[in-house]
């Protein structure tokens, strides 16, 4: 088992969080939903696993990078 | 010497010469799972089609030439479901398959052959990088100039499979290829873990150095990683089963799969009518196409940018699309390489572009400036202005600003689907760029604002100035294409473009 880091590929504004901690994903789920371009965009599973951990909060601001959440797999 | 000696050597040479190399070797790759250079070939080829060449070529050094059987690369023509090829496999039990003067030479001789005669190159790479103590000093260095070629004019289509670790010269044709597959747990990189961390000072982990994920996801110089050497080389065949077998025929014709097209009739539901909601492109790919023939490159480089091969109505074509659900369609570096690289391999190759489009732009902002977005927009940009094949541009939804060129502006028919919305940018930052008002400061204002710049903007819009041929419902899009493909078959060439591009850089 190892933890993978997610991250958020754009910068934005979380506006919901989709899962919880011990919840199991597959690759490409919608883990958080982020406003940005105008657009409601999903921060995805880079890789199948169990949600350890969520990072951010509903209405936070993220950078480009930012760690949004930490997967087991 | 007697006719009888004569033959008994000759089958002595040759059953060692396929015998390959250290026997302890051997049987680990067997009780791996791992298929050996020759048991790839006969896995890869259409059984007794193999002729090959150099069977008895061995190392040029006297002191190795008893334990080189075909100087560890083996090499030849053969057929692919009754198509001719050229390929060669590196043998990794000789000498760790590492790159010596003779083998290049085979190799050469080999793409050169591939390059004249209209075959396909298929290279089966496994090695430890170049030979030792045969490429040191000045003159081993400097002689492997006149037996490695790095030129590639794109004659015919090559493809590349990573089966191990693969250092040095396997790498280069690697990066040379139009299509590379790798193996989980092969490793690719200029040179090895080892030779980096005694040149850097640093410990290095293969994985992290050239694994399947750091070059299917960082570099995106591999398109696909497989489980088993059987999966890579069955994607091989299929790779090569899209293509012509050089640039001067147009791709083969396929069975056009029952079924195909059935799904056109739920394609709205894939749509969100709400402009803000994003969708996965690649469903709407799976309904146009013929039924399971999408056939992705670099499907975890650069999500944001689908492109890929399939067939529509039994002809080879190629999408390059924006996928909204990544990245909310906006484009980055990263998409315009992905995108250009395959403009340039479709249009080598006579095959048909389609473009679908739904982004907000290109991802503006200070990663992309460092990254070069501009020289990355242009050169795509540049890309679409040498295409000759024909192409022809869907706009599904939003297309805003310079990423409207680029997406489908340069084809040669655009239809627009009745959800189009095109302009310079997206209304709502237009009326905050423009009037310099934010929706939650003065909302009255700013949706009186928003529906002012959002006048102009939708399909028929485009359509009345004939900027756009059509304005179709979604669910005619199969229809449209296939129409226009019976159309723009570039008849007068035989259905050959020009191949402007056939000497573009590789990796752009």
């Amino acid at each position: 088992m190892s933890q993978v880091e997610v991250k958020s590929e754009i910068p934005g504004k979380v506006i919901r969080i989709e899962v919880g901690v011990g919840d199991s994903v597959a690759e490409d789920d919608a883990l958080i939903m982020v406003e940005s371009m105008k657009m409601e965009i999903p921060i995805p599973a880079p890789i199948g696993g169990k949600v350890v951990e969520i990072l951010v909060a509903d209405g936070e601001a993220l950078t480009e990078g930012q760690v949004v959440a930490r997967l087991e797999v | 010497m007697a006719f009888e000696d004569r033959i008994a050597e000759h089958k002595a040479r040759r059953e060692k010469a396929l015998a390959m190399g250290s026997k302890r070797k051997l049987a680990e790759f067997a009780a791996a799972g791992i298929l050996n250079a020759r048991q790839r070939i006969d896995y890869l080829l259409d059984a007794d089609s193999f002729r090959e060449i150099g069977l008895f070529t061995v190392s040029e050094r006297r002191e190795d030439r008893d334990r080189s059987p075909c100087d560890g690369l083996v090499a030849g023509y053969g057929h692919i479901e009754g198509r001719p090829v050229a390929l060669a496999a590196y043998d990794f039990t000789t000498l760790g398959a590492s790159s010596s003067p003779n083998a290049s030479q085979k190799f050469q001789h080999t793409r050169k052959a591939a390059a004249e005669n209209g075959l396909p190159m298929i290279v089966l790479a496994e090695a430890g990088g170049a030979r030792i103590p045969d490429v040191m000093g000045a003159q081993g260095i400097a002689r492997t100039r006149s037996h490695q070629r790095y030129d590639r004019r794109r004659q015919t289509p090559w493809v590349t499979a990573i089966l191990g670790p693969s250092y040095g010269s396997p790498t280069w044709k690697a990066a040379m290829s139009d299509y590379v597959l790798m193996r989980k747990g092969a490793v690719m990189a200029v040179s090895s873990a080892r030779v980096t961390s005694v040149a850097i000072s640093e410990e290095v982990d293969p994985e992290e150095l050239g694994g399947w994920r750091m070059r299917t996801e960082v570099t995106g110089e591999v398109d696909r990683a497989c489980d088993t050497d059987q999966d890579v080389l069955d994607n091989v065949k299929r790779f090569l089963s899209y293509l012509p077998s050089h640039n001067m025929e147009p791709p083969p014709l396929a069975a056009v799969p029952a079924g195909s097209g059935d799904g056109m009739r739920d394609i709205l539901q894939i749509i969100p009518e709400e402009r803000s909601r994003v969708y996965d492109v690649r469903k709407v790919i799976d309904c146009l196409v013929d039924t399971g023939t999408f056939f992705p490159f670099k499907e975890r480089f650069s999500k944001v940018m689908v492109c890929g091969l399939a067939r529509l109505g039994g002809r080879t074509v190629g999408f390059v699309a924006s996928n909204p659900i990544f990245k909310g369609g906006a484009l980055d570096p990263q998409a315009c390489r992905k995108a250009t690289s395959f403009i340039v391999f479709c249009d080598s190759f006579n095959i048909p572009i389609v473009f679908l489009t739904d982004t907000p732009g290109f991802l503006v902002g200070v990663q992309g400036e460092r990254q070069a977005l501009a020289s990355h927009i242009m050169n795509f940009n540049h890309a679409l202005e040498m295409t000759t094949v024909p192409t022809f541009a869907v706009v599904m939804r939003k297309s805003y600003g310079q990423a409207y060129i680029n997406m489908g502006a340069h084809a040669d028919e655009l239809a627009a689907w009745f959800s189009a919305d095109v302009s310079f940018m997206d209304p709502g930052v237009a009326v905050n760029v423009v009037h310099g008002v934010r929706q939650k400061d003065d909302p009255e204002r700013f949706a009186r604002l928003w529906e002012e710049v959002s006048r102009n903007t939708s399909a028929y819009d485009l359509a009345a100035g004939f900027l756009a041929q059509d304005v179709i419902d979604p669910r005619q899009t199969r229809d449209w294409l296939l129409g226009g493909l019976g159309i723009y078959e570039r008849r007068r060439r035989g259905g050959l473009g020009e191949h402007l591009m056939s000497t573009w850089p590789y990796n752009w």
